[in-house]
Parts: structure tokens; sequence; C-alpha cells
């Protein structure tokens, strides 16, 4: 955001005055004891995706539409947004003041709408969508009417985006799209979708992308559910079949949508950083592994101990890597690539955790026995290979490290100077 | 915020003098100027320079005892500074373990006594407390105290002393009826102590053992206090010596990166291979770890706003730095291959000091246990 200017201290106080009014009117504080981990009480699922019935999903969804709806007309929903968007036009510091005073409370989580929607395709289109999209789109976006997921992923495109096939063909004053999506997150909850596209095969494959902002309920948007090897289904395949879009709905310049990209993706990087997922937290939490240990009379065991003390010491050790991003960021400093490393540590660290805790459950977690604590392992356990793999594989990322950080050098390739045509992909038989 | 029941002198640090991270840059940069001018030279000449021009030893000791009377954070960036140049000398044994003892010790005319010679550097000082069992530790001492007409005498052998052989001000843990105690004794002319230089893994921290036939010895503080203040000596050792794997860290990946991006074999520079970039972001993420969490420990030493018990952090810093520098070290020979195993390459001596330092006090073995026990498990 261009408008992080330095808060001074009065106007931050005021800020937060103001933001404490609002959140003691419209929500309850969160008790301490709702933090507690308790050993055998409440539920004890331990997931990373989400695995909803239909109908609970669908409740959880309109919750977090009207919890996003009450922040809005509260002037709390897109705090550094312009103000001409519905935005109000505030630094990113007072973004983490919002938020750090709004965990203080039990609210809905808005996840559904913020982790790509708000975080990821908002500044997107801000950034490059033409005016009567930002007009339209960005204050029902931030009102929580309109739910938006990324088209970007394809079967042939995954860590080499650039590569990617979906075409899109000008059709009089519009474009006509044709191609499979796949990994779309929230699709089925989504009115529209940021789209990238092949509109110039001749040009190199960075070159020839043109960005589109689908409307999901259009005719030829087929969004099917993409079942994960954890069961549940959080993420879609998205068929599209002659989907008309509007010339106006193109987001950049045409052929200019790898710029557009790197906008959602540098985004993405800030969102998918250590912060991770409230429900997955307590695996990486010291009372809780401790609570485990001693209901399963391992605490006392030597080796046990020694692997819960080298999992905790990088557990403790990333927590403060990503306080000091945090207070970092408080003074000004936006994170680099150098961020990544939190990244790469939450996946190792819940990865770890969830082994570990399979070793202590042992064959309890082989079938559903009906003891707390035990079988409820398997979700976690069946998610984390996707940490490693989401927002970019752990290969991408050290990639980017050594390139971006290290500064060495990039492998070299035909792959970005010779036409798209030209290249060999998967699935083409090229 | 309070550091682990600290005695007034030790709280008295906390209220030390801010610096900006524009003074410590300075700081960073002069050290390391320093440190690469005074490479291959002699250790006392080193140490005279260290002391007389940069004047680094005064830097953490409090006012009130002829220092500058900064926090654990400026302390660190002279450690990180020294580690990442490997510079030999008595910094760590003099600042960081004698200078801890005493400041820890709640004996107000020990620290009066000795703390001014250690901020102008005149006093070169030691911590001994291993025994050949090796184990850094108060519970089970050998060397014993006894008490005399004439005061206190010492009779034991301590080993594995860092700096032993020559450090002038030696404090020693040893037995008494009441527990364990912390003794002074002046080296020069001490009747009945002989010292021995023993051939050590990491020459760049030399070793002793230390051999004590009735020697006589001032008593620090209470006879049987020698355990809580070795508690507290820790967690600031410890914590000092993450800074200094820290700049050992940032020496070999410096090293490695360099090295893969000049390096061409296949006709291309071995960096551009992923197995080879890999192998750097790896050693590149692991140090942003033990980065932060020497960091932290530092932060919370000097009572930081947010900063964890220090004693925790400290333990935290100490698993994930020694760890960290043990295999950044390890994976900087690999990267280089062949001539990184030559004793004219410096990468086996970061080896060393990568080892030497992981098992200083006590090793994973220990360390990984205190940490649990730090964080109440």
């Amino acid at each position: 955001m261009d408008n992080d200017k330095a808060a001074s201290g009065g106007e931050l106080d005021a800020f937060v005055a103001e933001v404490r009014e609002f959140l003691d009117a419209a929500a309850r504080r969160r008790e301490a004891s709702d933090d507690d981990v308790r050993w055998g009480v409440g539920s004890d699922q331990i997931t990373y995706f989400s695995d909803d019935p239909p109908e609970v999903e669908s409740a959880k969804v309109a919750a977090a539409r009207d919890w996003q709806r009450t922040r809005y007309e509260a002037g709390f929903g897109w705090i550094t947004g312009p103000a001409e968007y519905g935005g109000r036009g505030l630094s990113s510091l007072h973004d983490i003041v919002y938020d750090t005073i709004e965990h203080e409370y039990e609210v809905p989580d808005t996840g559904v709408l913020s982790l790509i929607g708000l975080g990821m395709i908002g500044p997107t289109l801000l950034a490059h969508a033409q005016e009567q999209v930002k007009a339209r789109y960005l204050p029902a976006m931030y009102r929580g009417d309109v739910i938006a997921c990324q088209l970007f992923s394809e079967p042939g495109a995954g860590s080499d985006l650039a590569s990617l096939s979906t075409k899109a063909v000008a059709d009089g004053d519009g474009w006509l799209l044709n191609g499979q999506k796949v990994w779309t997150s929230i699709a089925h909850q989504s009115e529209v979708g940021l789209a990238l596209c092949r509109t110039d095969p001749d040009k190199p494959k960075h070159k020839g992308i043109t960005a589109f902002l689908v409307d999901m309920r259009a005719p030829g948007v087929d969004v099917r559910p993409l079942r994960q090897m954890s069961g549940g289904s959080e993420f879609n395949e998205v068929f599209l079949t002659d989907v008309r879009v509007p010339d106006d709905h193109r987001v950049g310049e045409v052929d200019g949508g790898w710029t557009v990209a790197l906008t959602t993706l540098m985004n993405e990087r800030a969102s998918v950083g250590g912060e991770g997922n409230e429900q997955a937290s307590r695996a990486t939490s010291l009372p809780f592994l401790t609570a485990m240990l001693r209901a399963n009379g391992r605490l006392d065991d030597r080796a046990s101990r020694r692997r819960l003390a080298e999992l905790y010491a990088d557990i403790a050790a990333t927590d403060y890597l990503n306080r000091q991003a945090t207070v970092r960021l408080h003074a000004g400093v936006q994170p680099g690539p150098e961020a990544s490393v939190s990244k790469l540590m939450y996946a190792q660290n819940l990865t770890r955790s969830a082994h570990f805790a399979a070793e202590i459950v042992g064959t309890r977690l082989l079938a559903d026995g009906g003891e707390w604590g035990t079988f409820a392992w398997n979700e976690l356990l069946l998610s984390t290979p996707a940490l490693r793999i989401l927002g970019g594989t752990e290969e991408i990322m050290k990639n980017i490290l050594a390139e971006r950080v290290l500064g060495l050098p990039k492998e070299p390739g035909i792959d970005t100077t010779s036409p798209f045509r030209e290249l060999r992909r998967s699935g083409t038989g090229a | 915020m309070a550091r682990d029941d600290a005695p007034a002198a030790v709280a008295a640090t906390t209220t030390a003098a801010a610096t900006t991270q524009d003074e410590r840059d300075q700081l960073r940069a002069a050290v390391r100027e320093f440190a690469a001018r005074m490479a291959g030279q002699p250790e006392d000449k080193v140490w005279r320079q260290l002391t007389e021009q940069l004047g680094v030893t005064a830097l953490a000791v409090p006012a009130g005892y002829g220092g500058d009377g900064f926090g654990f954070a400026e302390l660190s960036v002279v450690l990180e500074e020294l580690g990442r140049a490997l510079t030999p000398g008595p910094f760590f044994g003099t600042v960081v373990l004698a200078g801890s003892a005493l400041l820890c010790c709640g004996d107000e005319q020990a620290r009066s006594r000795y703390l001014p010679g250690i901020a102008t550097g005149q006093t070169t000082a030691t911590l001994a407390v291993t025994e050949a069992a090796g184990r850094w530790s108060a519970d089970g001492l050998t060397t014993l105290a006894s008490q005399t007409d004439h005061g206190w005498t010492i009779t034991g052998e301590k080993c594995f002393v860092i700096d032993g052989a020559s450090a002038e001000l030696l404090l020693v843990v040893a037995g008494t009826p009441d527990g364990a105690g912390l003794f002074a004794v002046e080296a020069a002319g001490a009747a009945g102590l002989s010292r021995e230089p023993l051939t050590s893994l990491d020459p760049s921290r030399p070793l002793a053992r230390i051999t004590f036939a009735g020697v006589p010895a001032e008593l620090i503080g209470e006879p049987g206090g020698a355990t809580a203040v070795l508690e507290q000596v820790q967690t600031r050792a410890t914590a000092a010596l993450a800074a200094e794997q820290v700049g050992g860290i940032q020496a070999c990946l410096e090293a490695s990166t360099g090295y893969a991006r000049e390096r061409m074999q296949f006709g291309r520079p071995i960096g551009s291979f992923q197995a080879v970039k890999h192998k750097c972001a790896d050693m590149y993420a692991r140090g942003q770890l033990a980065a932060a969490a020497a960091a932290e420990a530092a932060l919370a030493i000097d009572g930081a706003e947010g900063a964890p018990e220090a004693g925790l952090a400290a333990a935290v810093a100490h698993a994930v730095c020694s760890e960290a520098y043990m295999f950044v070290a390890a994976e900087n020979i690999q990267v280089h291959g062949g001539i990184a195993f030559t004793w004219e390459h410096p990468a086996h001596r970061y080896f060393r000091r990568a080892k030497s330092s992981q098992l200083l006090f006590g090793g994973p073995g220990e360390y990984f246990e205190r940490l649990l026990l730090r964080a109440g498990v």
C-alpha cells in the first residue's frame, strides 16, 4: 500500500480506542480459559484443512460474510484500502493493530474471505483492474458480499505457473475462455475468480498471458470438488468451457498477465507465512504435547523427551522469528523473500509434530478405538504433505531463497526465451 | 521483565544504556574491521589491541564497575563478529564466563575487586566448573574447598577449562560442606597450583587441566551459593555462545555461497545446480532460525518488552544455534568439496569450533533436557 505513512502516537491511540469501542459492542471478549489446553476435554479434532459437512460449511461462510459486513460498516473492513473503494486509507500498522486487538475477542473466522479474496485478489485488482471493475467489486468484496478465488494452477502448470495453457481468445467485445484450473480453494463458495489465460502462444511463456476477472456463476464455469488425500474437499477443479468475459473484466494489459500474477503471488507469500491455522496450532503447543506425553505415561521416557525437546526447540525459534518479523513490520520494514523461511519451518514443525504424536499414540492411530486424542491425529497427519507443497513447493521456496537472497545463479534454460508453443509440456505429448 | 531471581547488580544492567540500530551497526563494522585486520596475528597482540583500541571488554560491564553499562544486545554484536572471524583470545572466558559469574554472584566486594580489571582488559579470567567427567554442573564435584585458620584452600582437579592455562584470575566452583561454592584464585604465584594446556579439538578455544593442591582461595558469596550462580551464568553464557555461533554460521554461509557462485564445473557455476542451491538454502534457513533464537535470548536478558523468560530463551538459543552451526559447518565442507578437506582451508576451523561450541556446556544430551526443564516440562 502506498499510504503507509507513519502513524503518530496520538492518532494511533485514538484508533485503538475506536477499535475497542467497536469490538466491545459487537463481540465477546475471549476468556483466558478459551486457550487452555486440557487433555481429554472438549473436541479432540486437530485439523489443518476443514472437513465440515456442506451444511456446516455453508453456515460458517454465512457467519464469515456477516462479520465482514459488520466490520466494514464500522470502518474496519479494509483498513489499508483507499476511501474511493470503501477503504479506510490507513497504514498497515493500523491493520496489524486491529488484528491484534480483534484476536482478544471471540469472532467468526473470516479466512474464507480474507486469505485469498481480500488478502491476495483485492490488492491485485486495486493495482491492475479497470476502473469499472474496481468500483463494482472492491467495495462488495470487502463488505463480504463477493468472495473471490484464484484460478491460477493447472494440471500442467504447478510450480511452473507461467506454463499455463488455459486459452483466452478475443471474441467481439470480449473474450472466450477454455481450459482447466485445479487446486482452486473455495471456488464453490466464490462469486468471482481471477483467471490467468494464454493469449499468445507464439510469445515466450511469461509474455503471452492475460488476467481476467471471471464471474463464477457464468455459463460454462463448472466447479467440481477435488477430494484430498486427507479425505475432505477444500479444493476444486474448475472447468472453463466457452466462458464469455467482457473486455472491461480484463485485468492489466493484454499479454501483461504475468505482472498481475506477481502482485497476487507477492501477497500470497505475505498471507501463507507463519500464521497458520488456529485449529492446527495446538499440535505445536508445548502444553498440549506435554499433556499428550503425560496421558500416555511417556513423560519420563528419555527418548520421548528428547524428541519433544528437539521439536520444541524449532517451534520456539520459529515463534521468535515470527515475533521479530512482526516487530520489524511495526517499524515499517516489509518482509522480503526471507519470509519463506517461516513457511518452510511451519510446514516442517507441523509435520514433525504429527509424526511425533503418531509415535506416542502408536497402534491406536490405526483405527478409531474411541479413545480421546488418538485416532484424531490422522487428520493432521494426512494433511501435512500438503503444507510442503501449497503456496510454493519446498523446492521452489529454496530456489527463491538461494537466488534472491543468496544471489546464486539461475539454472540455465530455454524456457523463458522460446515461444510457448515450442516448449515441452506435460500432457501435450510434445 | 525480571530475569530469574536476579541479584541487585544484575538487575542494574537491565537499565543498561540503550543503543540505536545505527550505533550497533557501527559497532559491528568496527569489530569486523578489527577482526579482519588481526587475522593471523599473535593472540596477545590481538588481545592488547582489542582492549586498548576497541575497548569492548568494558561494553557490558555495569558503569559502577568501570564499564560502559551496555546490554546483551551490544555484547552480542561483538561476540558475533569474533565468532565470525574465529578471533582467538580470552574474550569469552574473561567477559562472558568470569564476568557473568561476578555479575551474578551477589558479592559486592568481589565485584568491586575484579570487574574493573575485566572492564579495562588488564585482567584475563575464566570460570572453572568442569572436571574429568566433563560435566558443566555444581553437582558431584571432586574439587573441594576447606576452611583453615588462614582462610579457604582448594584441592582437586579441574579439566576442560577455557583459557585455563593462561587466565590470571581463576573463578573456581568447588564443593564445601554447605554445597558448591564459588572461589577466586589469582594464579600469579599461587602455591600448589599447576596448569597444563590440553591438546584441543578446537585450537581457537584453548582448554586446560588445572590441579589444585591446597591452593589458597577467596570465597565469593556464600559457601553453598554456586549452584544458583551457575544457573544464571549458564543463561548468559549460552546466550553469548549463541551469538558467537550465529557469527560462525554467517561466515560458513558466505563462504559457501561465494564459492558456489564462482566455482565452475560442467561449464557453469556449481551454485546454479539445484542440489547445491538447496544445500545453501537449507544452511540459510537454519541460520535465520539460529539468528532469531540468539537475538531473542539477548532481548530476553536485556528485559525487552514482549520477550520470553531469559532462561527459556537462552535454552532455546543454545539448542537451536548449536545444531544449526554444526549443520552449516559440515555442509560448508560439502559445498566446497575436496578443497575444504585441506588443512590450509579455513572450513575445518569452523567445523572444529562448531563441535566444540556444541559440547562446551554438556552437549545435546544435556541441552535438550535442560530446555524441557526450563520450559516447565
